[in-house]
């Protein structure tokens, strides 16, 4: 907050460009926030991290060669992306994302 | 060799991982239900109230709705809502345990909202991304937002709203005094 404040000071009038300083930035925090390169990170089926193995894995603890959870994420062309394992049982209904209604087609898979 | 003890073995083996996928699906409905029955109760409209008969099985509701504006008004209205363990790729069946007249809702119960039609070529239909609280909602604006003559399950009420609005008007208040007292 108080960042900001000096910001709008700094970017007034040409008044304070004249005059001494009146701020001397003395500590500056970086904070850092992350989030996964996708447009929606929870599948929206069913509502787990598209990062984390889907709920039915879970139940299912179905772990791959090398003892991970085999569950990986599709990306639609319509950019929304889901589980595989969730959106493979919708398809079989209607081949529609349940997002945005538009046509389902696969544009990549993986994690 | 085709013997009793094999074919014994074998049925019990089928029904055995039956019963084991159907547990399965039925815990992946209670673990999206917990959510949902949280989030459907925070955010219930002051015309809806919900009743779990038994706590431990989310997946068998009855919802009330007391509208306070419109036809129907003064009524009470009961509503069984039930999941399959199918859900949430099937939609929530929903019956209508108050005998009423209304051109969406059938005297019989059953009850005409696009969301909760399994398979729907409009996108109106149900998806895996509504949750209960989108349902209740529905079910509720049918009171009012929703309530549509021009695509009816109960024909004749339709019907009589498009000849004599205040017939069909009375028509509702009788069912009401009759079967939705409070």
């Amino acid at each position: 907050m108080a960042d900001s404040e000096q910001d709008n000071t700094d970017r007034g009038d040409g008044d304070n460009l004249k005059s001494d300083k009146l701020f001397t930035l003395k500590k500056w925090n970086a904070v850092a926030m992350w989030s996964w390169d996708v447009e929606c990170d929870t599948c929206a089926i069913c509502r787990v991290q598209v990062m984390d193995a889907c709920l039915r894995c879970q139940a299912e603890s179905k772990k791959d060669f090398y003892g991970r959870q085999d569950c990986v994420v599709v990306w639609g062309e319509c950019n929304h992306s889901f589980h595989y394992c969730c959106m493979s049982l919708w398809v079989k209904q209607n081949n529609r994302c349940p997002l945005c209604q538009q046509e389902w087609s696969i544009q990549r898979m993986g994690k | 060799m085709i013997t009793l003890r094999g074919k014994l073995k074998k049925d019990g083996d089928v029904s055995n991982s039956k019963s084991k996928e159907y547990n399965k699906r039925a815990s992946v409905r209670d673990k999206l239900l917990v959510k949902e029955v949280q989030e459907m109760e925070q955010t219930l409209p002051s015309t809806c109230q919900v009743t779990f008969d038994d706590p431990h099985r989310l997946h068998e509701f009855i919802l009330m709705i007391v509208p306070d504006e419109g036809y129907w008004a003064g009524g009470r209205f009961y509503f069984q809502i039930s999941m399959s363990e199918e859900y949430n790729m099937a939609p929530p069946k929903v019956k209508c345990t108050t005998k009423l007249w209304h051109p969406n809702i059938s005297e019989e119960g059953a009850v005409c909202l696009s969301i909760l039609r399994q398979n729907s070529i409009d996108g109106m239909g149900w998806a895996p991304t509504r949750k209960l609280k989108d349902v209740i909602w529905g079910l509720n604006s049918l009171f009012t937002d929703l309530l549509n003559f021009d695509d009816p399950l109960n024909r004749d009420a339709a019907e009589l709203y498009l000849k004599d609005k205040d017939s069909f008007r009375s028509k509702v208040k009788d069912y009401v005094r009759q079967y939705a007292k409070r």
